[in-house]
């Protein structure tokens, strides 16, 4: 495989950015879809009425993750066909465990001595919630984000094998053609896209973590 | 104003019960402390006071009122019951001042009314308003913590307060301290308050009643005084340990045994030999030693209330032990 400067470059900033805004909607979209059925999910499954459904619904996670997203869109074949519809909803299933874990995992890291001053205090149950535990699991929910969105922005270039667009079509396109230059490209703005949303996630976190836990 | 009638915990799986028939009742303004082993039941009662541990037999009442009546809302009703626990459990995202106006806060006091009461019941605490008011808890020592938390069981001024070893977690010149300070604010305040410790002497320096616990049961329950000089049974005794004659001198007020006169005797105004009136008997000793002289003033606070002799506190002593016999 050769590699010209000149090809690279057109790749790079000609045939990329349309891809590249598709891309992004591949893993905003299901990461925020994701967000808003995973966390509210583990914070009940954190509730005493519910927590005996915990292992239940995590294996149900799990199993999200564990199945590559293709198989996803070849299981839901017959229902969503091909295209961004399927793509968006295997990109949204795999990205659920790693918040949901997360969240688990920061709602019961809330001290006890909190929670038992909290609740003798006369704290209700969804003033603790708000008050308390949500705000002191922030920084562990935030890390399950990052991680969602780390995963999802590599995975979302397999959107390009069933129709859906993203970067993937560039990298593909390399691979068929056998161009380096697209296939560097194509991984480079994946590589760019991942590293930026992370930033700009650290940002928010940085505004979400209590001001103690700060490093 | 508090009472406990025959009162069950057996937790779910569980024979033992946690808490087996216990009866009594605290009266208003006094101080009531739990003492025993751990395990022993005391913090399971006091959770069960505030309802944060349901009782599976007896009744609780608080001023006539049974806690467990479905009127009763377990949320608004702690809310009326200051609570302090060994671990503090200060809100570490929330300000000392936030952390202080916690409660005020539940209860919707206006925000122009909280301001200055954050800042009295710091002062209160022995706090420096200024100084804290913006901190974050893990900037405090544990000492200054331990007084957050009081502060925050006092802010809206709740009639009755729940202890759970609040000086547990300092050490113990910090204890003594804060100790002091505590009865003497209570002094002023006039709480009632139930105090959970494992420490028989923090009992009997704290208590105005003493309840001793033992697996669950509610062995014997009195004064210091009646305790110590007259122990139920062999656990009370081991309890109190083998030097029990000197913990009475340790223990005892000095107030408890004052003859309380107006005039002041001029020996002890020449030696300057005063003690305060919550000072242990112990304090009338040593000064008396230090100053060379056999009669000491009682002071309460800054007035004088009556002396202490070497004749008082032998008789004092005396009386103990004829009590043993």
């Amino acid at each position: 495989m050769e590699f010209e400067m000149e090809r690279f470059i057109s790749a790079l900033f000609d045939r990329s950015p349309p891809h590249a805004v598709e891309h992004l909607q591949l893993v905003l979209i299901p990461l925020t879809t994701a967000f808003i059925i995973a966390f509210p999910t583990a914070v009940l499954l954190t509730r005493r009425r519910f927590i005996k459904y915990t292992d239940r619904v995590m294996t149900f996670f799990n199993m999200g993750q564990t199945i590559p997203p293709l198989a996803v869109i070849a299981i839901f074949f017959p229902f969503l066909g091909l295209g961004r519809t399927p793509a968006l909803f295997a990109l949204t299933i795999y990205a659920l465990l790693p918040i949901a874990r997360n969240t688990l995992a920061g709602l019961k890291g809330v001290p006890q001595d909190v929670k038992e001053a909290a609740r003798g205090m006369g704290m209700s149950e969804w003033e603790m919630l708000f008050k308390v535990e949500i705000p002191l699991s922030m920084p562990v929910v935030m890390a399950g984000v990052k991680i969602s969105v780390v995963l999802t922005s590599g995975t979302a270039a397999l959107g390009a094998l069933v129709g859906g667009g993203g970067m993937g079509a560039v990298i593909f396109a390399g691979i068929d053609f056998f161009r380096a230059e697209l296939i560097i490209a194509g991984t480079l703005i994946i590589g760019v896209i991942a590293i930026v949303l992370d930033r700009l996630l650290t940002v928010i976190d940085n505004i979400l973590t209590p001001p103690h836990m700060k490093t | 104003m508090i009472k406990l009638d025959k009162v069950d915990k057996v937790f779910p799986g569980t024979t033992v019960p946690a808490v087996d028939q216990v009866s009594f009742q605290v009266d208003e303004g006094n101080i009531c402390v739990f003492v025993g082993p751990s395990g022993c039941g005391k913090t399971t009662i006091l959770r069960m006071i505030n309802r944060l541990v349901e009782p599976t037999g007896g009744d609780i009442y608080i001023k006539g009122q049974k806690v467990s009546d479905k009127g009763v809302n377990p949320d608004y009703l702690r809310r009326e019951i200051g609570y302090v626990i060994q671990q503090i459990g200060l809100m570490p995202h929330r300000t000392i001042e936030q952390n202080v106006a916690l409660v005020p806060r539940l209860l919707k006091w206006p925000e122009d009314k909280i301001k200055p009461r954050v800042k009295h019941l710091l002062e209160m605490v022995g706090l420096e308003p200024d100084e804290v008011a913006q901190k974050y808890p893990h900037q405090l020592s544990g000492g200054m913590m331990q007084r957050v938390g009081v502060a925050r069981a006092l802010a809206a001024d709740p009639p009755i307060m729940l202890m759970d070893e609040p000086f547990g977690a300092v050490d113990p010149i910090v204890r003594g301290r804060l100790q002091d300070e505590f009865l003497r604010l209570q002094k002023e305040m006039k709480k009632t308050i139930c105090f959970v410790t494992h420490d028989i002497n923090e009992a009997i320096k704290m208590g105005d009643h003493i309840v001793i616990m033992n697996k669950g049961r509610l062995v014997q329950h009195g004064t210091p005084m009646e305790i110590l000089s007259n122990p139920a049974d062999e656990f009370v005794k081991d309890l109190i340990g083998s030097d029990r004659e000197i913990k009475l001198l340790e223990l005892t007020r000095s107030e408890e045994i004052v003859e309380h006169t107006d005039e002041i005797p001029e020996v002890v105004n020449k030696k300057d030999c005063f003690i305060q009136a919550i000072d242990p008997v112990q304090r009338a000793l040593e000064t008396m030693m230090k100053k060379d002289s056999d009669l000491v003033g009682v002071r309460d606070g800054e007035s004088f209330i009556g002396t202490i002799s070497w004749e008082d506190i032998k008789k004092h002593i005396n009386r103990i032990s004829g009590d043993q016999a």
